[in-house]
């Protein structure tokens, strides 16, 4: 396989992740509609009934229909994750790269702070933010979690650019500093901004689905797929329907923003 | 080296000493009145440097006992998760990641790597003990109540039966972060063109990779040790939430919901400490790899 013919594999892989991703903003927009029952509807089957033609994802505990729960845990996932993902993307590819051309020592001070918090693992962080204030800001938790890893490798771009020879001629021309940041900026977004966008979904959906699965996410009823498959753990070793299929919506959700995320070889989100 | 050496223990101080402030901050909490505005919060905040300078941690406002007995007390059974799933890691990852990292393989392993980094490890948590239940009819600790304890050194087939699993989730995450960052290091090596040149130089490709390849890919794992240790932690709170075992993971989801901020601040510090520390041996242990005229 050429060098020619793996980019366009690479970039074919990230058109199908942003195929993916509008046919499930198309189901969380229709989810209502979709859906047989409403959101927690309970008794629509019998009891922890496995998947038939009548109930295609089968029933849990409740008698809940767990292809209408699962839609409506997909949305509920989905619309959390979009202000984390607008988080993630302020507080760190954003608030990175402009703090990389802050003066030095205030922008190593701050490279260093955001680095400790980029050794603690984003889930734990994320349950701390919230502990720290509360069960409804679940979504900017996990947002701010995944924001250190950004801000890093924004910090990192932006270090860089500013090494680059056009810096040095801007520079050298009496460009002003902020001027630069600004064309730097225009630069930096307008060509990866759909990219790091994708990237931070992925991100903060795995947190915001794992904070919800520890019960620190998502308040009930108002389920999300992480708070679904939490309820699951008592009973998904009879009735493995009851975790698999909020599972497998997670897992595509996730999959479809990685390759939209277009991440290189052995890149995490 | 030694310079190189100097600067990563310097970068390493002032981590730990970062992480510690945070702590800090964060057990400050738990001081009455550290609430009541900003100059109340700072001055809780020196309090309580001060008594981590005396390694005074503080008291758990639940159970009463001293914090650092708290963490000594969970954190060996988190660490047996980590080492343990650190060995799982490193025999499955390096295989795995050599063997789709190189060659014609890496790309066609890339769409499957994708889809396997998509499932999230409470997933694979749940996924391995249904098939431990299902398949191997093995008993599987899922019900939520009482935590329990952890033998790390099984002396029976029962014993074994209960570790594995929660080894194999957290070993599986750290696979993963592994053969990730050895096809890091496999496509950034492809890219360098010494590699043509050393081929033209009339070495087989066999010479090129075993000589110069595979020190590299090893120096980019080894730079990636502090990530790896990240997804081992991340996966082994994850684990012991699923397999109801008391861990410091577990201690600090716990502490968080209880606001026992007394508690949070030790097990934090612990769980940078830990990641900071193998991000530091990782590099150094990476540099002479990575650059073999390296003077000592």
């Amino acid at each position: 396989m050429t060098r020619s013919s793996t980019q366009s594999l690479h970039a074919m892989l990230q058109v199908a992740g942003w195929i993916g991703l509008g046919l499930i903003a198309v189901a969380v927009s229709l989810s209502d509609f979709l859906a047989s029952a409403p959101a927690d509807a309970t008794g629509i089957g019998p009891l922890l009934a496995p998947p038939s033609t009548l109930l295609h994802f089968g029933s849990d505990i409740l008698g809940r229909d767990m292809l209408s729960e699962t839609l409506h845990g997909l949305s509920a996932t989905v619309r959390s994750a979009l202000p984390a993902t607008l988080v993630t993307l302020v507080a760190g590819a954003l608030f990175g790269f402009v703090a990389a051309r802050l003066p030095r020592a205030l922008a190593l001070s701050l490279r260093g702070f955001i680095g400790i918090l980029a050794s603690l693992p984003a889930l734990l962080l994320a349950v701390l933010v919230i502990g720290l204030s509360a069960r409804g800001w679940a979504a900017v938790a996990a947002g701010l979690s995944a924001a250190p890893f950004a801000f890093v490798r924004a910090f990192e771009r932006a270090r860089l650019q500013e090494r680059a020879t056009h810096s040095e001629y801007a520079r050298a021309t009496g460009i002003s500093g902020a001027t630069l940041l600004r064309r730097d900026l225009v630069y930096e977004f307008s060509d990866t901004i759909l990219s790091a966008a994708a990237r931070a979904l992925a991100a903060v959906s795995i947190v915001l689905s794992t904070v919800s699965f520890l019960g620190f996410g998502a308040v009930p009823p108002h389920r999300d797929l992480g708070l679904m498959i939490a309820a699951s753990k008592l009973y998904f070793l009879h009735a493995w329907w009851t975790a698999a299929f909020p599972a497998a919506a997670l897992t595509i959700l996730i999959l479809f923003a990685r390759l939209a995320a277009g991440l290189d070889e052995g890149e995490r989100a | 080296m030694l310079r190189f050496v100097s600067r990563e223990a310097g970068r390493l101080a002032l981590g730990l000493l970062g992480s510690g402030l945070l702590a800090a901050a964060i057990s400050a909490l738990a001081l009455p009145h550290a609430g009541d505005g900003l100059i109340a919060f700072l001055i809780a905040w020196g309090r309580t440097l001060d008594a981590f300078g005396h390694l005074n941690f503080g008291h758990s406002s639940i159970s009463g006992g001293a914090a650092l007995d708290e963490l000594a007390a969970h954190l060996p059974l988190t660490m047996g998760l980590v080492a343990e799933g650190f060995a799982v890691a490193l025999i499955v990852g390096i295989p795995v990641g050599f063997l789709f990292g190189a060659g014609p393989a890496r790309r066609a392993a890339a769409p499957l790597i994708q889809i396997v980094s998509a499932a999230p490890i409470f997933c694979a948590g749940l996924a391995l003990a249904y098939a431990a239940a299902n398949l191997l009819h093995w008993p599987v600790p899922t019900d939520n109540g009482i935590k329990t304890g952890l033998s790390l050194w099984p002396h029976s087939a029962a014993e074994f039966e209960t570790l594995l699993l929660p080894v194999l989730t957290v070993g599986l995450a750290g696979a993963a972060a592994t053969q990730m960052a050895l096809r890091r290091a496999g496509s950034d090596g492809a890219r360098e063109p010494w590699r043509a040149q050393l081929r033209r130089m009339g070495l087989s490709a066999w010479e090129v990779e075993g000589v110069y390849g595979v020190p590299q890919i090893l120096a980019g794992l080894l730079a990636s040790l502090g990530e790896v240790m990240l997804a081992l932690l991340s996966a082994a709170a994850v684990a012991e939430w699923v397999f109801s075992y008391a861990g410091a993971a577990d201690l600090f989801v716990k502490s968080v919901a209880l606001r026992d901020w007394a508690i949070v601040a030790p097990v934090l510090l612990s769980f940078a400490g830990l990641t900071l520390i193998a991000d530091f041996i990782g590099r150094c242990a990476a540099r002479p790899l990575a650059d073999p005229g390296t003077p000592p």
